[in-house]
């Protein structure tokens, strides 16, 4: 990352370096890009995750349904037609798609031919994140823990305190950033070797609230190759940079309720957006970063 | 389009006579005077480098640190003290400020007290998996508007320094002062702001009174609130920062008109420079005169 390397090398001349590391919306943004609307007539969309073609699927949880859009035609086709209300999704190293199925009260991996194999049993969940070691994270809100199930399948709960909704890896999977239901900050914490969980501060802040409202609804979240954190909320999607300051906000594609991002397309360079009954997608200069690629990047 | 021949000469001279003129001042050509040098026959005070890795106001974070003792600190009387956000950039001999030596000149001079310098960087979470990144904790630790760095100071720091170097620090508010750049300075205002109970004395070189973690609103809390008792020198430059977070020279504009209003104790030098450290520590001695100007035992200007 270019500005970055300016800022590393402006720093012993003893010069502050603010600007060079600096992450306005004009660097995500293309002038005159608009939402486009991938599909419609859901009863409530989340869990957008996209596979290592740039396909992207997401669940519509009422209904139990998780569809696949493809990420060259656009067409959206049924993946699993009764998903136990899946919610979350993200797709492992290993390539099966891990997600939350709050009706069962599982975490499963579904297979390419939509058959599943069970992760954990007997949890309530929410959100979940896979990183490129197969590691699994996933929130419990109901009963406000964060559980962590290692490659080997032990479960256990690794932070609570507070009620968890979203969660995510930074691009480098060091920390993991998990959304605060009732507070205007996301909570950053250490991952430790073992999958484990420290020094929780809530880095990522002032979240936007919207005009007379004091929770940020903040939800889903997704993170760029050059290490931004984008976070679904009331508000819009809510940008951070690489020393977690608020950047800018993008705005909903329609006035209602925004449940997750992701990173789609071939080029893994549009934004996907689950907002309420309808998919949409926008294209953007930067790129998604999924954790399954990181080898194939040589990171 | 070629200029007509005729008038060709004309444009040549007069771009001859633009680059040749000496200008008397260049923007942001700020030089360090003789209280930023060393003197001779100035007692030389000591530097003491350390790593301070325990805090629980920020968990996980180490950071490198900087006291500097000076040669008049007598080991009895509680000493003044300073702490300085982006330690290393303050403490360097080589670097925009040099305060050592500055304190050094000026405790000689008798023209501020007796002074421990505590220079701090900002904390970074290491990173404990291969292939992550650290979590750089500058911006979180200086631009948020809470109490929280305050705490840090004298919760933890003050504390720390205080005991392990066997040091006395004043518990007289006006016998502590903090300053920074940038995002350090707002984070001077903000440990003042918070704890005028604790520090009443502030510095800011170009400081980001903007809108990066909505520090933005000052100028706005200063005018509605019953003052503080906080002596501000604020430093900023014309050709500072406009980006995303907002303008520099405007925002510390405003600050310097809110504290007008308020009736502060203020001082605010505009000058032509950019986002560094240059004007800030060509007139550091002037600030730090300013700033002490009335504290027991220091000579009246």
């Amino acid at each position: 990352m270019r500005s970055f390397v300016v800022g590393l090398v402006v720093a012993p001349l003893l010069t502050v370096s603010v600007s060079a590391q600096d992450m306005p919306l004009s660097q995500v943004l293309i002038d005159g890009e608009q939402w486009q609307q991938v599909g419609q007539g859901y009863k409530f969309t989340e869990g957008p995750a996209v596979d290592q073609h740039g396909n992207v699927f997401f669940t519509d949880v009422p209904d139990s349904k998780i569809y696949r859009i493809d990420a060259k035609t656009g067409k959206v086709t049924v993946f699993v037609s009764d998903s136990a209300r899946t919610n979350g999704l993200m797709f492992g190293p290993d390539g099966r798609l891990y997600g939350c199925l709050m009706g069962d009260r599982q975490i499963v991996a579904y297979k390419p031919d939509g058959s599943h194999d069970v992760i954990a049993t007997d949890v309530s969940s929410n959100d979940i994140v896979v990183d490129s070691r197969g590691h699994v994270w996933f929130t419990d809100p109901a009963n406000q823990q964060v559980w962590h199930v290692n490659p080997n399948g032990k479960k256990r709960v690794v932070a609570k305190g507070w009620r968890p909704n979203g969660v995510i890896l930074s691009t480098h999977e060091g920390t993991l950033i998990v959304t605060d239901s009732n507070a205007p900050h996301l909570w950053a914490l250490r991952v430790e070797q073992d999958g484990g969980l420290k020094f929780k501060s809530p880095s990522y802040q002032p979240l936007v609230l919207p005009p007379n409202q004091d929770r940020p609804g903040s939800d889903g979240m997704t993170v760029d190759k050059d290490g931004r954190l984008y976070v679904a909320t009331h508000a819009g999607i809510q940008m951070f940079d690489t020393q977690m300051r608020p950047s800018g906000v993008i705005l909903k594609p329609q006035n209602r309720f925004l449940s997750n991002v992701c990173f789609g397309g071939t080029n893994f360079d549009h934004l996907y957006a689950t907002c309420s009954d309808k998919v949409y997608r926008l294209k953007v200069k930067v790129k998604g970063a999924p954790y399954f690629t990181r080898a194939k990047r040589g990171e | 389009m070629r200029p007509p021949s005729s008038i060709r000469p004309a444009v040549l001279l007069a771009a001859s006579v633009l680059m040749f003129v000496p200008f008397a001042h260049a923007a942001d050509d700020y030089k360090l005077g003789p209280d930023s040098l060393e003197q001779k026959g100035v007692p030389k005070g000591k530097v003491i480098q350390g790593k301070f890795d325990r805090s629980k106001v920020y968990p996980g974070t180490v950071r490198d640190y900087w006291v500097y003792i000076p040669k008049q600190y007598d080991g009895k009387s509680p000493a003044a003290v300073m702490v300085f956000q982006d330690g290393k950039w303050y403490v360097s001999p080589t670097g925009h400020s040099r305060v050592p030596t500055v304190f050094d000149n000026l405790i000689h001079k008798g023209e501020m007290p007796v002074t421990i310098g505590v220079f701090l960087n900002p904390g970074v979470v290491p990173p404990a998996r291969q292939g992550a990144k650290p979590r750089r904790n500058r911006s979180f630790e200086y631009d948020t508007l809470s109490d929280q760095y305050a705490r840090f100071l004298i919760d933890e720091i003050l504390p720390y320094i205080s005991k392990k170097y066997d040091v006395k620090l004043t518990d007289n508010p006006d016998g502590r002062a903090i300053g920074g750049i940038s995002s350090g300075g707002i984070c001077a205002w903000t440990v003042a702001w918070e704890r005028p109970d604790q520090f009443r004395k502030v510095i800011s070189y170009v400081g980001s009174f903007t809108n990066i973690r909505g520090g933005h609103v000052y100028p706005a809390l200063i005018r509605k609130t019953q003052r503080k008792p906080i002596r501000v020198f604020l430093q900023e430059g014309e050709n500072d920062l406009e980006n995303l977070h907002g303008s520099w020279p405007l925002a510390n504009r405003q600050m310097a008109a809110a504290l007008k209003f308020a009736g502060y104790d203020y001082k605010f030098v505009m000058g032509d420079g950019g986002h560094n450290g240059k004007h800030g520590g060509a007139i550091l001695p002037d600030m730090l005169r300013w700033l002490w100007r009335d504290y027991p035992g220091v000579k009246q200007p």
